[in-house]
């Protein structure tokens, strides 16, 4: 046995093409599919409710926030308009003007600053540019003029609600001439109303510092690092738990050195005041998911972003645990199904093993228990019978084959017997010179019928009788051996060949319920003369050959073979044979001797064989006609005997 | 060897073909025995499509002719050719059979 991996005990098959394995295999293989596609299915389907769910969550987050920021921006801007109007309707000298600015900045908590900047050119209380602010401080209020810094008619704050005639609130800045904070500054024209004409007369300021809206956007706290940011109405970062970025970036500066067409397109939906929830990139690259909405009155954007990470972290997580334990299952069942699967076929495996003994002749072979009621159980017991059934049948064919054997060694002892009884010495009469014997008999595998004799009357009368039995095996072989003796019985030198056959028909025929008949030739030669009485019951015309090789037939008996029914007279012929002649006798095993063409030897080529051995010794003409025979029939099976006898007469 | 048998009047005749040997003649018998058996009396052999036949084939027949003498019934043999013909003289069952020429010739001598 060639050595492999295979485990020696699978009876031959190889593991993997075992029924457990595979049953196990495709189970598992299946099981895993339909798992891992529900399991897939489940995850996708949560994770769309989960963004679904955290849209809103996000949108009610930014717009709680939103509020927030905006009640702070929306008390300022009302402050500031409030300031407008009062400085429009009431008369005010520099001293009110001065406690009003202080008033406001003390009495609101938001307001880090407060300033009215007079137009130099239509002003008439004031002299050249004046612009007075208080700010607050730890201890209370610190006081400077504008004016004495800087030229302030020239900054935005002041330029474009001139311009435009309406309250503005700046872009984000760092205040370096007042308060040196980060800080954003609502700006509101006023009027002066002289003769129904309306003259703009300055701008009254409030700055709000930045830090108390950026704490509320950085109080914003999504799953572990999800967080808020506050962008400015150009993109400008006012919010971001990076501080280095805060005043320093803008969306667009991102997108520009990220080279994200994406974040540009984001940033100007957010510059036009749109709202949305999309799939975003942090800084840092984490995938994350980001709300943002505008804030009405400063026109900033409010975002919250929250890594992906995390929000699907839950999910991810139950997915992981489902898995676990899904595949877990899975192995358990595979586990069972092989279980299972054995104790299938593990029967099924004893029992080819036991089948493979069987096969190999060992009927002993111990079958597995079959205690099961299942088809394996059925199949056992099934083969049970059928072992069972097949060692009584192989029992009773030894024996039969025994008793053929005995039989047939039986049979080949009948036959040694009746050719035993056939005189087998030759020459038979070494004494005589005038006349010489010779006999040949081959008998066919089977028992046959054939058989000749010859045997001394007296001194100068030579019996000679051949003959062939109807049919073959023992009961022809009886027949023979009763016929023979019939006729050595009744042989006699003061009875004829025809008398012999005559009795000898008699005897057969009576009560010969099985038809059996044998034809008989049988003559007596006068050793003396030369001069042959003869009888013929139904047997095939001996030749007569003399020593020039001129060969002839004797007449056909016309006579009925002896035993086939009672009363049948023979009639006695006679025949003088010269010095040198022969008689020749067979039975038709020689002349109907087959070749594989189903061809018969025929009289044609005896009678040419024998003219051919003119001359020899009647030995090696026999044996030449022998072989004659052998080489037509060339090696197809003789089915009849063959029997030859010659006698020479020598004179 | 094949066999096939037809009714003619009162007779049956058995139309014999092939060779009649030891291995054949069983088959020859039992179909020969068996129309005796069922009651027929008078059988005509036609051996015209025999081409051999051998010691055994002429037991059957003689058998055949026996049992139905015993009945008083008659075993007419018709149509022997060449070789067969020369079996049926050198045996001498020529001699004891009435050999016919055809099959009519024999139904004829039946009646």
């Amino acid at each position: 046995m060639p050595k492999t991996n295979d485990r020696p005990d699978c009876g031959g098959i190889k593991w993997r093409h075992r029924l457990s394995v595979r049953l196990g295999v495709v189970f598992s293989v299946f099981s895993v599919l339909i798992f891992g596609m529900t399991l897939g299915y489940n995850y996708y389907q949560a994770r769309n409710m989960i963004t679904a769910k955290m849209e809103i969550q996000a949108r009610n987050l930014v717009s709680a926030t939103a509020g927030r920021v905006e009640t702070v921006v929306a008390s300022v801007t009302a402050l500031t308009e409030s300031m407008a109007l009062s400085l429009e309707l009431f008369p005010f000298n520099n001293t009110h003007l001065l406690d009003f600015i202080k008033i406001s900045v003390l009495s609101h908590p938001d307001v880090f600053g407060s300033a009215v900047a007079f137009e130099p050119s239509v002003n008439g209380r004031f002299q050249g540019p004046y612009a007075p602010y208080y700010y607050r401080t730890r201890s209370g209020t610190e006081f400077i003029n504008l004016a004495d810094n800087f030229d302030y008619m020239c900054r935005d704050w002041f330029q474009i609600p001139k311009e435009l005639g309406k309250t503005e609130w700046s872009e984000p800045y760092y205040d370096e001439g007042g308060g040196n904070i980060l800080m954003a500054t609502c700006s509101v024209p006023f009027y002066e109303v002289q003769n129904n004409q309306k003259r703009f007369s300055g701008i009254v300021t409030a700055d709000i510092s930045l830090k108390r809206l950026t704490d509320i956007v950085s109080s914003i706290k999504v799953l572990k690092t999800g967080y808020g940011f506050l962008l400015s109405r150009n993109g400008t970062f006012l919010a971001h738990p990076r501080q280095d970025i805060i005043m320093n970036e803008s969306l667009f500066s991102l997108a520009e050195a990220r080279g994200s067409r994406e974040l540009r397109d984001i940033g100007r939906r957010m510059a036009a005041g749109e709202s949305g929830f999309i799939p975003f990139q942090t800084f840092a690259g984490v995938q994350s998911w980001m709300y943002y909405a505008p804030l009405q009155h400063v026109g900033w954007t409010l975002g919250v972003v929250f890594p992906e990470d995390e929000l699907f972290s839950d999910i991810r997580t139950l997915t992981m645990t489902m898995a676990a334990m899904g595949f877990g299952g899975v192995l358990l069942l595979m586990i069972v199904v092989v279980f299972i699967a054995k104790s299938v076929t593990n029967p099924i495996r004893a029992l080819a093993a036991a089948s493979d003994k069987i096969a190999g002749g060992d009927f002993e072979a111990r079958l597995p228990e079959s205690r099961s009621k299942d088809e394996v159980g059925l199949l056992t017991r099934d083969f049970q019978v059928m072992r069972d059934s097949l060692k009584d049948h192989i029992q009773l064919l030894t024996e039969t084959t025994a008793a053929r054997e005995r039989m047939e060694s039986e049979l080949q002892i009948a036959h040694d017997i009746q050719m035993s009884i056939l005189p087998k010495t030759f020459p038979p009469f070494p004494t005589r010179d005038e006349f010489d014997l010779f006999a040949l008999i081959i008998p066919a595998r089977e028992v046959g019928g054939d058989f000749y004799d010859f045997f001394q009357l007296n001194d100068n009368l030579l019996c000679f009788v051949i003959g062939d039995v109807s049919g073959k095996g023992v009961p022809a072989a009886l027949f023979m051996a009763v016929t023979k003796t019939l006729i050595k019985s009744f042989a006699k030198e003061d009875v004829t060949p025809e008398e012999i056959l005559s009795h000898v028909n008699e005897e057969l025929a009576a009560e010969n319920d099985a038809c059996m008949f044998v034809t008989l030739f049988c003559g007596f030669l006068n050793t003396s003369n030369g001069e042959i009485h003869y009888a013929n019951a139904g047997h095939n015309p001996p030749l007569v050959v003399n020593k020039n090789g001129t060969v002839k037939w004797l007449p056909r008996a016309k006579s009925l073979v002896a035993g086939a029914m009672p009363g049948i007279r023979y009639e006695g012929e006679h025949l003088k044979l010269l010095p040198g002649d022969s008689l020749f006798l067979y039975t038709d095993g020689v002349t109907e001797a087959m070749n594989h063409d189903d061809d018969l030897f025929s009289e044609k080529r005896l009678e040419k064989d024998l003219a051919f051995s003119a001359g020899l010794e009647i030995k090696d003409t026999l044996h030449n006609v022998m072989g004659s025979i052998q080489q037509f029939s060339d090696g197809a099976p003789q089915t009849d005997d063959i029997t030859m006898m010659m006698i020479r007469y020598s004179g | 060897m094949n066999i096939q048998t037809r009714q003619a009047g009162r007779a049956t005749v058995i139309a014999v073909f092939g060779k009649v040997d030891a291995m054949t003649a069983p088959a020859f018998e039992t179909s020969v025995s068996d129309l005796i058996a069922e009651g027929q009396l008078c059988l005509a052999i036609d051996l015209g499509g025999v081409e051999y036949i051998s010691s055994a084939g002429l037991r059957v027949i003689l058998a055949a002719a026996k049992a139905l003498k015993a009945k008083d019934g008659m075993l007419l043999l018709a149509n022997a050719r060449g070789p067969v013909q020369e079996v049926f003289e050198i045996s001498g069952f020529g001699s004891v059979f009435n050999l016919y020429d055809s099959v009519e010739a024999a139904l004829e001598t039946a009646g």
